[in-house]
């Protein structure tokens, strides 16, 4: 008989990777590559305008507010859901919180502050996130149909509030600048990494034309997003809530099997989805002291195409926060900057984010056969 | 010679099954004890998953009585009978593919710091529980952070192996371990579970269509057909031919190929 290596195990089979290939493995590779190449095409064509502080702060709100719901479609997606009312949920809060602030509070409880306005608009698209949750999972429905039903009931439902409770017209504006003394307000509405921006205009390179400092801060949502992506990461990498999304997306049966409570992660995440979007809706009233019953439309889909992007895969078990980032910078970046650029006709940067999200898709697909082995 | 002295880890006694009418389970009776690989035999239909699926707490028996450790037990839940020390590996091994190797063996049992569920999970610790847990069984996952979806079949039986003792099985019900494998695979498999046997300490029911690979490590054997009973003891006792008769639900194989030649 003839044995060449008695020792070999089934474990030998399989190559050790080295650092490289593991690098080349993670989820969020494809698009930080992505953002690289759109970084440096933007500053080849249009570098003086994207990059100079009013370019900086003006991309960085666009990404900022759209990186705020993506990461809420992207932990929802890797536990195996879609939440497609993220954007009629970003016009219900926004109504309600402009609503509140220009009529006072509801049911006879006198003026409202920001702070109240904001918690009890908070109260309501959470325990909406958890009904959406509950009807999921209770009726095993696809989350696509049911948040879809979702989707036209809130956009509805802020119409007809709005025509009901503010003389008929579905927007509010001239709302005071509550910003400019409630601190609550200017959270949301405020500016933020002033510091950094006065350190530019010492070093002479933000001020404009009379002399003085050109732009003043970002706003305050890059902020908020940075706090959300850093806390998701955490919880999403390191804490046992990471794992149990994670089992729940891959396979929920035998998630369920070894004791990850399947549903209450689910129903939990829809409300987070409607937590992000509240966040989203209390960024925008407060900085532009403006509401209007079509606010948010279509955001529900660019949040779960740069979630894609990102690489996180469709069917769920798989993506990561580093990934959503980076595909909010490349949308976001995308969708803002595209203008800057007088040769190019603005609406390209549809064509442009379509290909891209296609792409992704092929990518992520890929990914996920190579990991189970079906190739 | 097995030794039958002591106490059994578990016993069944004249279990009964009915689901309406139809009678699943008609009396059964058998013995498990540590350190040994009983195998379960018998047709398809024979009662062989009702049987594991009562002693697994997702059925309740009609009548008859279960006993571990000598004493007499309920299970109501699934939960009641891994808290008890029965683990079930079922067919699906309750695996999550794009998982990695130690995200899938501390699956909702992740040990952490600080409040649940937002607690930090102490990864290098569980990293070196799993690959050790696995090296006793017998596979040395070189890289605990590898994706199960990368691991072969019979490593995957391991792992839903390896998991379910280190979380306290002490009998550990093994559903089909070599129906879906490859030949290579199936001893693997059949490998890890003589390791398990060398524990001491844990019982193994082993539920097999494979007469050869019951003959290769089981020390007991009990076979079932239409829910009962149709003969059990060790391995010295039975002759081959025995055991084939009996799996096939007592048919005579001469009876057989006189069936088959007249067609």
């Amino acid at each position: 008989m003839n044995q060449n290596s008695p020792k070999r195990t089934e474990s030998d089979r399989r190559a050790k990777e080295s650092r490289f290939g593991r690098l080349i493995r993670r989820p969020e590779i494809g698009a930080f590559s992505g953002m690289v190449v759109i970084l440096v095409f933007l500053a080849v064509v249009a570098g003086d305008v994207v990059y100079n502080p009013l370019g900086i702060k003006n991309n960085l709100s666009i990404i900022g507010q759209l990186g705020i719901i993506a990461i809420g479609a992207c932990l929802l997606m890797i536990a195996g859901e879609f939440d497609l009312s993220i954007g009629s949920m970003i016009g219900f809060a926004g109504m309600s919180m402009a609503m509140m602030m220009k009529w006072g509070l509801p049911f006879g409880l006198g003026e409202a502050t920001p702070l109240t306005a904001f918690l009890l608009t908070m109260i309501m698209t959470l325990g909406i996130g958890c009904l959406i949750g509950n009807i999921v999972v209770r009726s095993g429905l696809s989350s696509f149909i049911v948040t879809l039903a979702f989707l036209f009931i809130l956009r509805g439902l802020t119409e007809v509030c709005f025509r009901e409770f503010n003389e008929g017209s579905t927007q509010i504006s001239g709302l005071p600048d509550f910003k400019q003394d409630d601190f609550f307000a200017y959270l949301f509405g405020g500016e933020a990494f002033k510091w950094v921006f006065s350190l530019f205009y010492e070093i002479g390179w933000n001020v404009n034309r009379r002399g003085e400092q050109w732009v003043t801060g970002l706003d305050a949502r890059v902020a908020w997003w940075m706090v959300l992506a850093m806390v998701t990461y955490i919880v999403l990498s390191r804490t046992q809530l990471g794992n149990w999304i994670y089992a729940t997306g891959d396979n929920k049966e035998s998630a369920r099997a070894n004791g990850v409570p399947v549903r209450q992660v689910k129903i939990g995440l829809f409300m987070f989805t409607a937590f992000c979007a509240t966040l989203f809706a209390a960024c925008q009233v407060f900085d532009t002291n403006t509401a209007d019953a079509a606010k948010g439309n279509l955001k529900e889909l660019e949040a779960i195409a740069a979630a894609v992007v990102g690489g996180t895969v469709m069917t769920g078990g798989f993506g990561s926060i580093l990934g959503v980032i980076f595909g909010a910078v490349i949308f976001g970046l995308v969708q803002n900057s595209v203008f800057y650029i007088s040769w190019i006709d603005g609406s390209y940067y549809r064509v442009f984010l379509g290909t891209v999200l296609l792409i992704a898709a092929f990518g992520n697909e890929n990914i996920r056969k190579r990991i189970t082995g079906g190739i | 010679m097995v030794s039958a002295s002591g106490t059994p880890l578990v016993r069944l006694e004249n279990i009964v099954k009915k689901f309406g009418p139809f009678t699943a389970l008609n009396g059964v009776s058998m013995d498990v004890y540590p350190g040994e690989v009983h195998a379960l035999l018998g047709d398809n239909g024979a009662g062989k998953s009702t049987l594991i699926k009562i002693l697994a707490g997702v059925y309740q028996p009609t009548s008859g009585q279960i006993h571990v450790e000598g004493n007499p037990v309920n299970f109501r839940t699934p939960r009641d009978a891994t808290r008890a020390g029965v683990g079930t590996v079922y067919q699906d091994l309750a695996l999550n593919q794009l998982m990695s190797v130690t995200r899938n063996f501390f699956m909702g049992r992740e040990i952490y710091s600080g409040p649940a569920p937002i607690g930090i999970m102490k990864m290098d610790e569980m990293d070196r529980i799993t690959h050790d847990e696995m090296i006793k069984i017998g596979i040395d996952i070189s890289d605990p952070g590898q994706a199960v979806g990368t691991m072969s079949g019979g490593q995957r039986q391991t792992l839903a192996i390896a998991r379910a003792i280190y979380f306290g099985a002490k009998v550990l019900i093994l559903d089909e371990p070599t129906s879906a494998l490859g030949q290579r695979q199936q001893m693997e498999v059949l490998k890890t579970i003589k390791r398990v046997r060398a524990l001491g300490t844990i019982a193994i029911i082993f539920i097999t269509h494979n007469e050869v690979h019951s003959k290769l490590v089981a020390d007991r054997f009990t076979f079932l057909s239409l829910g009962e009973v149709i003969g059990s003891g060790v391995r010295e006792g039975l002759a081959g031919d025995d055991i084939r008769r009996l799996m096939a639900g007592g048919a005579e194989m001469a009876d057989l190929e006189m069936e088959l030649a007249t067609i």
